[in-house]
Formats: structure tokens, C-alpha cells, sequence
């Protein structure tokens, strides 16, 4: 089965890889340091079970970023002349309904939309990709809504 | 014991709080916050099956998603931007709203903040291993740090999508405009858009996309 691909900005992925180390290192110092002594007993005291659900979630982590760091893609600028159109990466202006609206279309693992990180593969962020300055997207669902590209800016690090 | 009786003591709270978004539109009766995590968990439950998740951390995440809500209460978009004047509301509320993304930025960042104080406060006489337990779990959820985080958070929206629609089938004048509007910007798991397409179907059955 083909394995899902990742599209990640530069700070994105290093985020991950900073994330996954870290990780590394605390399961590290949990297991080989402050492991309690009663790891192998049937005694399942407090401590012993907190320290044992932070293991847990540790390793859950650690296997699902090992999974992302493989099929990570990096989004790239485009080209200068392909800047005017909507990629993964770009930074949009809308005007919706009367007001103007601004969003970042990035991969599904960094979308955020509270904070403005809107994901390809929504479907507003369908809608948007491969849009120029000056179009009026229409997203269909039971309610049409018009988004009108205002701007559209590339500035990943 | 006194300590786990006095957290569910506070935390059944939820089943006297009311939804805020109800409550700015007046909406008759309006559900409680436990009654909204009471289906999100099933609809977790459910819909979890048909992906490759840990089931066991997406339904207690589902049922802590909202305990915050105890001692921070609960919080809405439109809090920042809603005037004195009542009078106004109905227009603010009948779209969703738009923000740059700075002020996108700084709107979740306190509401993390007043949240994660208040999450602290309610479990803080909790046993070690539960308390980070809830405290890890509630922060996979704000943030989508993890697939599980990510489809719990998304799941949320459409619960109460399923909420509002249930309302304006009940009241016509309920606007049902601002739920589609961030439906369809806020969710992108291919599960999730499936379930959005039957309430389409079942709730809009004119509409054809």
C-alpha cells in the first residue's frame, strides 16, 4: 500500500525532527533513569502508572513522528512567475461576505484553521489551489459562499 | 476519595452550563456542555471505528475536551467582537467571522491560556497519573498534535454542526449560514467530510453539489 505523504513547510519539518529528538532523549532518561523499581511487579502503584502513561503516550508519539519524518515532502516557493497562483505554502487575502479574511494553505499535519492554517485538503483549501489574484472561488455546499482573492503571498523560511 | 469526590462534584458543572453559542442566539432550551460531550463521544466512538486510531485515547479525550469549561466557562468566536449594544448581535452572529491572522493568532492564544489555567485548577487535587493523563490528553485536543488530536478537535465542529442544524430544522429564523461557512474550512478528514455529506443529504435534501 503506498504509504500517505506529508507535505510540511521547512519549519514544519523541523519542528517535527526538534519534537522527535526531544522525545527520544525524555523516553531515553524515563526508561533508563527514573524508571521505578517495580516495572516487571503486578503492583500497580500511582506512581507507577503515571510513569507508565507518559511512556505510552511517548512511544505513540514517537512511532507517528518516525512515520511523518519518512514521508515528509517539503513545499517549496514556486517559481516566480507561478507566485500568482495558489500552491501549497501561499498566504491568502479573501474578501468573504463583506469581510476580508486571511489563510495560510498548508498540508493536512500543520493546519490550524484558529489560528489561520487552512488545510489542502478541506474544502475550502480544494477549492483555492491552482486560483489567481482577482478570481471569486465559489465553495458549494447548502450555503454558497464566494471567496474573492485579493492577494496572494509566498513567504516560506 | 474527598479529592475525587470534589472534581465530580465540579465537573457535573457541565450539566447544568449552557452552550454560549445557544445562549447568543437565543436558542430555546439550549443543550448543555455535557450534553454536547455526552454525543461527541458516541459520534467518536463511532466514527472511529472506520480509521486506524487508538480508540481508547480518542474517546477520553472526547470526554475531557471540555472539562476547561468548568472554571474558564466556555468561549466563543465572537466574544472579541460582539458590542454593548444587543441590538446588533443578530447581524454579527449571522456570519462567521473573519479575522486576520494575527488577531487569529492572539484570539487562541488566550483562550489556550485562560483554558489551560482553568483545566489546572479543576484537576489539580487529581492523582498524579490521571492529572497528566487529562492535562496531555487536553493538549493533544487544543492543538492537534497528534492524528488522534487532530480528528477529536475536527469531530467537535461537526457535533455541533449536527446541533445547529437540529435547531434551525426546529426554528426556521435560526441562521444556519455560519456552520456551513466553517465546516468547510475547518475540516479536511476524508471520515468527517463523508458524515458532512449525509448531513447534507438528510438536512438540505434540494441541495446537489
Amino acid at each position: 500500500m503506498e504509504e500517505k505523504k506529508f507535505y510540511l513547510t521547512k519549519e514544519g519539518l523541523e519542528r517535527i525532527k526538534k519534537e522527535y529528538k526531544a522525545l527520544k532523549e525524555l523516553k531515553f532518561a524515563k526508561t533508563k533513569g527514573e524508571s521505578p523499581k517495580v516495572l516487571n511487579s503486578e503492583d500497580l502503584n500511582p506512581e507507577y502508572l503515571a510513569f507508565q502513561e507518559d511512556v505510552n503516550f511517548l512511544e505513540s508519539r514517537i512511532i507517528e513522528l518516525e512515520n511523518i519524518i519518512k514521508n515528509a515532502e517539503l513545499i517549496k516557493i514556486p517559481r516566480k512567475e507561478k507566485q500568482n497562483v495558489i500552491d501549497l505554502g501561499a498566504t491568502i487575502w479573501v474578501e468573504v461576505d463583506g469581510q476580508t479574511d486571511e489563510f495560510t494553505l498548508v498540508g493536512s499535519l500543520e493546519a490550524n484553521p484558529s489560528i489561520g492554517k487552512i488545510s489542502n485538503e478541506s474544502p475550502v483549501g480544494r477549492a483555492l489551489l491552482g486560483h489567481k489574484v482577482g478570481e471569486n472561488v465559489v465553495v458549494s455546499s447548502p450555503i454558497q459562499t464566494t471567496y474573492r482573492i485579493k492577494k496572494i503571498k509566498y513567504h516560506i523560511s | 476519595m474527598e479529592n475525587i469526590l470534589d472534581f465530580l462534584i465540579k465537573v457535573g458543572e457541565l450539566k447544568r452550563i449552557k452552550r454560549r453559542g445557544w445562549v447568543l442566539r437565543d436558542v430555546k432550551d439550549p443543550e448543555t456542555i455535557a450534553a454536547h460531550t455526552f454525543r461527541m463521544t458516541i459520534m467518536s466512538w463511532i466514527l472511529c471505528c472506520k480509521k486506524k486510531l487508538n480508540l481508547n485515547k480518542v474517546l477520553k479525550m472526547s470526554l475531557i475536551h471540555d472539562l476547561c469549561e468548568v472554571c474558564a466557562g466556555d468561549t466563543t468566536p465572537y466574544d472579541t467582537i460582539l458590542p454593548k449594544d444587543k441590538k446588533q448581535w443578530k447581524q454579527i452572529l449571522n456570519k462567521w467571522p473573519r479575522l486576520q491572522k494575527r488577531q487569529k493568532e492572539k484570539f487562541f492564544l488566550n483562550k489556550y491560556k485562560k483554558e489551560q489555567a482553568g483545566l489546572k485548577k479543576l484537576i489539580v487535587s487529581l492523582p498524579l497519573n490521571i492529572k497528566k493523563e487529562i492535562h496531555n490528553l487536553w493538549d493533544d485536543y487544543e492543538k492537534g498534535l497528534t492524528a488522534e488530536g487532530k480528528f477529536v478537535r475536527q469531530l467537535d465542529r461537526v457535533e455541533n454542526l449536527l446541533q445547529a442544524l437540529e435547531y434551525w430544522k426546529k426554528e426556521a429564523k435560526f441562521a444556519i449560514g455560519p456552520w456551513w461557512v466553517q465546516i468547510e474550512e475547518l475540516i479536511d478528514d476524508p471520515i468527517l467530510l463523508e458524515f458532512i455529506h449525509t448531513l447534507e443529504q438528510e438536512f438540505h435534501p434540494k441541495f446537489k453539489k
